[in-house]
């Protein structure tokens, strides 16, 4: 680094910084007293809302980026590939349920996928795994069954999820070039040694060449090795956690949630309503059973299910951490698909169940 | 950023992450954010950021000492950017700035408030009618008044709620709302309730006070909505309750 490049690094934070500053006084002085009063109002209500979500969210982030260091030491690319199939049905039909082993929510869920790309998971399982995972895991059936009962609303959540994983998983199938889907550098392909190069900015190449080659390393060592993966994954991914968080607290904290629920009970605007609720709350999926219980005596079948099918495939945080994986066009067919089927399923239900 | 400094920002970030949950735990603040039953979790994330930030420090250490032949390691974190370290301390400045506070009435101006919480709709389950009149909370009371029960089971029973105050634009001239927050998992989907209370010095009564109201139980209409209503005996100032929220 030359001493140019140095000054470029320093000075462009000192000058955000004094923009910044800049901005405040000037604010300070022109905004009525009345709107301070407003933010100072608002502000607590923002914060408390923020590191309920935050805090909420960060013990699923953080055993999730465990996982996925632990699937970067001691799972290699042949294992994988001997256990996963890469038919066109069976590979998103064995991702789709690979949750039932991963108890991993939406937040965990996204940095593990992406480590299962990089030792070359087919993208069509991948997809079925990320978008069925955070439903089709032990705990959220037992929550689900703890709020709802082992009835209806559990079959119908877990067929659902399942079958909307599925077909996203087969649409995906279509694209048969990883490149297309992926940002580049999240898939090494084993093939092309000299993708190091271009997986630079992922970091993703770190100790994933060869797994074996550390098994002579003491357990200690390995599990420490664990720790630093997660650590440099939860930095990556908690700061979509914290931006979504954010977001979804100054949209509650703007837009009174009674205003979104007054709006009403129509078959097909309850559905649309409750879809909007899941992206707008980002819950986690461990939990949103719960939730969901609250609205049920006032919204329809329909809706609720829509809620708890796309609330854990896609909500705020979610989009974001996605971004991070996927090229832009992929996040929009991974958001638009569960999207379009959870309304008409919700839709559906709606007409066709009492 | 130099790779150096950057993984040490890490470690300090991840570090004063664990201590910052573990001194919410440990001055009961846990309680303003989550629900308590998923307290078992945060004392997972203390242990766990923790052991990060340690097996970072030591890895670190050791690369120092090993010399910087780790060609591997230098290029990988070099042109990391500052902004993810000053994203993910957001929410340490957030939690040590502003002053940790129950969502109150000012939650409610932005969130909205309804007598007929979707929570409360649930109707009253027979142990609502269980509970003592006096000792029924104001979720308690809601329930009651959404179940299809005989309303005169309940009705001109003396009630005896806590909760705070609300100054609700609908209600008319000398009532307020004494309300509390449910809360199923986080702050984010937690839900104001209240119970219209007639006391001829509502005006006087600031907003967020904490107060103990006692009277009979009536019903009142508002937009056609069946609603209970205390005509206040006594209103008194309370220190706010241990646990903040309501927990359905």
């Amino acid at each position: 680094m030359n001493f140019q490049d140095a000054q470029k690094r320093l000075s462009k934070p000192a000058l955000i910084g004094l923009l910044l500053m800049i901005n405040l006084l000037i604010l300070t002085t022109i905004l009525p007293a009345s709107l301070w009063g407003w933010i100072s109002d608002r502000l607590p209500v923002f914060t408390t809302i923020f590191l309920g979500i935050f805090i909420e969210a960060v013990p699923f982030l953080m055993l999730g980026t465990l996982a996925s260091g632990v699937v970067e030491e001691f799972v290699s690319q042949e294992s994988l590939k001997r256990l996963i199939p890469s038919g066109a049905l069976t590979a998103p039909l064995t991702g789709a349920l690979m949750g039932l082993f991963f108890p991993v929510c939406e937040c965990g869920v996204v940095p593990l996928t992406r480590r299962l790309f990089s030792k070359g998971l087919p993208i069509p399982a991948g997809i079925a795994f990320l978008l069925a995972a955070p439903v089709l895991n032990p705990i959220v059936i037992l929550s689900t069954a703890a709020a709802f009962g082992w009835g209806q609303v559990l079959f119908w959540r877990l067929g659902l999820s399942f079958s909307i994983a599925l077909i996203t998983g087969l649409v995906f199938s279509a694209e048969k070039d990883p490149a297309n889907i992926l940002r580049s550098g999240v898939q090494r392909s084993p093939i092309d040694l000299s993708s190091q190069a271009f997986s630079l900015d992922l970091h993703l190449h770190d100790h994933a060449d060869h797994p074996e080659a550390h098994s002579n390393l003491s357990l200690i060592a390995r599990l420490s090795r664990v720790l630093v993966t997660g650590a440099n994954e939860f930095f990556e991914m908690g700061r979509y956690l914290v931006i979504g968080a954010a977001l979804a607290a100054a949209m509650q904290t703007l837009v009174p949630q009674s205003a979104l629920l007054s709006i009403g009970g129509g078959p097909v605007i309850s559905v649309l309503i409750m879809l909007l609720l899941a992206v707008v709350l980002s819950i986690c999926s461990t939990v949103d059973a719960f939730i969901a219980l609250g609205f049920a005596s006032s919204f329809s079948l329909g809706s609720i299910l829509a809620f708890l099918v796309f609330g854990p495939m896609v909500d705020i945080k979610s989009i974001l951490m996605y971004g991070r994986v996927f090229r832009p066009r992929a996040v929009l067919y991974l958001v638009l698909l569960p999207f379009l089927m959870s309304l008409l399923a919700g839709i559906a239900i709606n007409y066709y169940l009492p | 950023m130099s790779s150096r400094t950057y993984r040490f920002l890490q470690v300090f970030i991840l570090i004063a992450l664990s201590l910052f949950l573990g001194i919410k735990i440990l001055s009961s603040q846990l309680g303003l954010y989550i629900h308590q039953r998923f307290q078992p979790l945060t004392v997972i994330a203390i242990i766990g950021l923790f052991l990060m930030g340690v097996a970072l420090l030591v890895d670190i250490l050791r690369k120092t000492n090993a010399g910087s032949s780790d060609h591997a390691h230098d290029h990988q974190h070099s042109n990391r950017l500052p902004i993810e370290i000053a994203i993910l301390s957001v929410p340490l400045l957030l939690g040590w700035m502003i002053p940790a506070r129950p969502l109150g009435a000012s939650a409610i101006d932005s969130k909205g408030v309804s007598a007929t919480a979707p929570l409360a709709e649930q109707g009253a389950q027979a142990q609502t009618f269980e509970i003592a009149a006096d000792e029924r909370n104001i979720l308690d009371w809601i329930r009651l008044f959404n179940s299809d029960q005989d309303s005169s089971l309940y009705l001109g029973q003396t009630a005896q709620v806590i909760g705070f105050v609300y100054h609700d634009p609908r209600l008319p001239d000398g009532q307020f709302l004494v309300s509390r927050f449910t809360l199923v998992c986080c702050a984010a989907d937690a839900f104001a309730i209240g119970i219209p209370v007639a006391w001829p010095q509502a005006a006087d009564l600031p907003p967020d006070t904490w107060v103990k109201v006692s009277g009979p139980v009536e019903e009142t209409q508002i937009n056609e909505q069946r609603l209970p209503l205390i005509r206040a005996e006594s209103v008194e100032g309370v220190d706010p309750p241990a646990n903040f929220y309501l927990y359905p």
